[in-house]
């Protein structure tokens, strides 16, 4: 494809709501170009297969079929797509820094939509680094993108919707799932179903999904956690713990998928140093914005689950309203149009955000989950910090993440802190007895993801570097 | 807080050294930050203790600076990595060739022990090197610190000697009392002293204003580069001809790139950004020094301003016109000579015959 340098509106990620401003955006003749480091447009929950991939099974999902309307759509309405461009800086302007297998590339806009979604929240257990063990979410997509089974026998375990749905996606394709192991209580469970009302949709899938479960006749042991897993010869051994009696449970099976729930990605937010707030609810931390997903910089909208979880239903609602905001900054819209337009969104959103904050409530971290970790295991893995580490700095007077960071090195490393923020955040709280808002989140920093050297530095000839002034003697 | 001897503004590496010496001596300090303890440059630098990159005059300074660091055991705490490695700094090009001669001449003849070598000494000191060089300066004492345990290190050393650490306090005026001063913070927070001592680096301009001293400090913002932890890509501590690379590989694998290539950055809101093409053409300029770099990627980059005078040189001595304040800051390698530059003003401090006139304030003053 052939790049504009600037465009009207950038988006970064082609999740459900960076396709949905894209479109609404450009049904007003805006040039609009989307970047995703997928191979193509989806997002996670709607990912679509590699394409070299060929297809094992003929069944379809309905993501499948979401998905080929996303490309069909983007295609149809003239919309600039850079698939597996990976964005490793943004700048105020704004300046996006992208690469791919060719090279470096830099798009300018004075519109910018991040639809940059979330990650998973893995709390770290003895044996956690073990082969075998994988997210929940990174179970997702080997099912739904892959159609492939991470193993034949596999024990789920963690909070959260994301297990039912997991537990489904094995079932479905013909795998044992041995257990499914739940932080929460069953009456948890019926609590948050009263927040489904709100979205009789995902309420009807839910029942059908739990149904199923039931019926395969799966072990649930709730209010459980992963107390260990260690490596054995036909698989692994994974030890199940009851919070309350401290009962234990030993299951030999072949992988253990774990998840705590989703965070919202704030790494673009966090490195343009817009303000966030804390919200366990949403997931964590949160940028600051209005009601049409504006932020406070300029022209900079934040939308999506990275704007707080709320699911791709109501990512969709965010898009849109995002997009309308811009419209009307830019005279495409007048107030009346603007105001007819969002209302009815913001109504349907308000429904979604009751639902999932019913949600959430069952992704929340009990303090047997953190306590539980013994002091040698292994919280950030690219710079091997363990918690006897993380406990150590806190002892010695580190006060916040950052500070933390650099006396440890936690979150130094290609992650940045992706993976064990949120863990290092818990145990520091824990120990220092404070809120975990006291202690702040990462500064963002660039490259937004690993940035190959090779690709940044491309062909050059000497002479075009050292055009630097000598420094001072 | 009462009867502080003296209170330090500014908790970096120049302000906690002067403050733990003091403390040594039997003084009550306290150690005033605006965040905490070298959270500033002192903590965010390349750690680089080299003589290649040191302005020449200042290079009897950065050598003693230089020992202390190899010693912190003994005066600072045993939790910081330090390591000695061979320095050397490369020549691509005959321009080059000749630059390097008559700079290394001179800080030779300011006391480094630098020597000239050639390509084929110079790859056997370390092959990963490009073989494209024409030939190289080399020097023993050269090696690095993980900076990033600057404030961890430093922290723990002014606990053990009773020094008060005052963090999050952002000094917002400073009254001078009969023998005696008073900071204030922007939360009317108080602290009394009889001493003050201003180090508070890229902030130094701001705060000598509270003491109706104004001179220009000028504030660099640098980009620093990280890769991800890799097998052994260097064994030396890198730099070239015309000053604008260092590189050097940690314990852990990881590969820091620096040579003060410049970002933005605004020291009023903190704000900072990197410049894409400043990135570029130092990553460009590391792996032509070391082509197997090339093969790995980067895992992080961040900023740290750098505080310079008008005639790039320290001001480290007393206050003009003022009884019992001092100054300590804007020394180039600072990280290097810090330790002891912060030993010296503590000297002069306590009364003894130190000479600081090369590095007093008055010259920038009219």
């Amino acid at each position: 494809m052939c790049y504009k340098k600037e465009y009207d509106v950038i988006i970064i990620g082609a999740g459900p709501s960076g396709v949905k401003s894209a479109l609404t955006c450009s049904k007003k003749g805006l040039k609009v170009l989307i970047i995703d480091s997928n191979g193509n447009s989806g997002g996670q929950i709607y990912r679509a297969p590699p394409k070299s991939y060929i297809k094992k099974s003929e069944k379809t999902f309905e993501e499948n079929l979401i998905q080929l309307k996303f490309s069909e759509d983007l295609t149809k309405n003239n919309i600039d797509t850079a698939y597996n461009h990976t964005v490793w800086q943004v700048s105020p302007g704004f300046k996006i820094d992208a690469f791919n297998e060719n090279g470096t590339i830099q798009w300018n806009t004075k519109n910018l939509i991040v639809a940059t979604g979330t990650y998973e929240k893995i709390i770290p257990f003895d044996g956690w680094t073990t082969p075998g063990v994988i997210g929940l979410a990174a179970c997702t997509i080997l099912l739904k993108a892959h159609q492939t089974l991470p193993g034949n026998k596999i024990v789920l375990a963690g909070n959260g919707p994301l297990l039912i749905s997991v537990a489904y996606y094995i079932l479905k394709f013909g795998g044992k799932v041995d257990a499914i192991v739940d932080t929460s209580s069953k009456f948890e469970w019926i609590k948050s179903m009263i927040s489904l009302i709100f979205n009789p949709k995902n309420f009807i899938q839910g029942i059908s999904w739990i149904l199923k479960i039931i019926f395969s006749r799966v072990p649930i042991y709730s209010n459980s956690l992963i107390n260990k897993v260690s490596k054995k010869e036909n698989g692994i051994s994974v030890e199940i713990q009851n919070i309350k009696n401290k009962q234990i449970k030993k299951l030999t099976t072949e992988v253990l998928a774990v998840g705590h729930g989703l965070t919202p990605s704030t790494d673009i937010s966090r490195l343009l140093k817009i303000n966030h707030s804390y919200d366990d609810l949403k997931g964590g931390w949160i940028p600051k914005l209005d009601k049409y997903f504006k932020s406070s910089m300029k022209g900079l909208y934040i939308v999506g689950d990275g704007s707080g979880i709320s699911g791709a239903i109501a990512a969709e609602e965010k898009g849109e309203l995002a997009a309308y905001s811009i419209l009307k900054d830019l005279k495409l819209i007048d107030e009346t149009e603007f105001e007819n337009n969002t209302s009815k969104v913001i109504k349907k959103l308000k429904r979604y955000e009751i639902f999932a904050k019913g949600i959430a409530k069952l992704n929340a971290t009990p303090k047997s989950l953190i306590e539980n970790i013994s002091n040698n295991t292994v919280i950030c893995r690219c710079e091997d910090i363990t918690k006897k580490d993380i406990i150590h700095a806190a002892e010695n007077g580190a006060r916040n993440l950052n500070q933390i960071k650099s006396w440890t090195r936690f979150g130094m490393g290609p992650c940045q802190g992706r993976t064990c923020q949120y863990s290092v955040a818990k145990i520091a709280s824990e120990h220092l007895r404070c809120n975990i808002k006291d202690l702040g989140y990462l500064t963002g920093r660039t490259p937004l993801r690993p940035f190959p050297l090779d690709k940044a530095i491309g062909d050059f000839e000497y002479e075009e570097i050292t055009k630097v002034e000598a420094a001072p003697l | 807080m009462n009867n502080i001897d003296i209170a330090v503004i500014g908790g970096g590496i120049n302000g906690s050294s002067t403050a733990l010496h003091l403390a040594k001596n039997g003084l009550k300090v306290c150690v005033i930050d605006k965040d905490s303890i070298c959270r500033g440059a002192s903590g965010v630098n390349a750690g680089t203790l080299t003589m290649h990159m040191t302005r020449a005059k200042l290079i009897p300074f950065a050598k003693k600076g230089w020992e202390l660091w190899m010693n912190t055991e003994k005066w600072l705490s045993n939790n910081i990595d330090v390591k000695k490695k061979n320095g050397l700094c490369l020549a691509f090009t005959e321009e080059e060739e000749k630059l390097l001669n008559e700079r290394s001449q001179i800080r030779k003849e300011y006391g480094a022990d630098i020597n000239i070598i050639s390509k084929s000494e110079a790859l056997k000191i370390d092959p990963n090197i490009n073989n494209k060089i024409k030939c190289a300066a080399f020097c023993e004492m050269d090696g690095y610190v993980s900076a990033n345990q600057t404030g961890d290190a430093y922290t723990k050393a002014l606990k053990e000697n009773n020094v008060e650490i005052v963090e999050n306090f952002e000094v917002s005026k400073i009254n001078n009392l009969n023998n005696n001063y008073e900071i204030i913070d922007l939360h009317g927070g108080k602290i009394n002293a009889k001493k003050i001592v201003l180090a508070a680096g890229v902030y130094l301009e701001k705060i000598l204003k509270l003491v109706d001293i104004n001179i220009k400090i000028k504030c660099f913002p640098q980009q620093l580069i990280v890769t991800e932890r890799m097998p052994e890509l260097l064994k030396t501590v890198i730099t070239v001809a015309h000053g604008k690379l260092s590189l050097k590989q940690f314990e852990n694998g990881t590969v820091l790139i620096g040579g003060g290539w410049p970002g933005k950055g605004n020291i009023e809101n903190g704000y900072n950004e990197t410049i894409p093409e400043n990135l570029i053409g130092n990553m460009r300029l590391a792996c032509h020094a070391i082509p197997n770099l090339k093969n790995s990627r980067v895992s992080r980059v961040w900023l740290g301003l750098e505080a310079e005078t008008d005639d790039a040189m320290p001001i480290i001595g007393e206050l003009p016109n003022l009884k019992n304040a001092f100054i300590i800051g804007s020394i180039h390698s600072g990280y290097t000579s810090g330790p002891y530059m912060g030993k010296l003003l503590s000297e002069k401090i306590l009364g003894n015959d130190v000479d600081l006139s090369l590095f007093d304030i008055r010259r920038l003053m009219n």
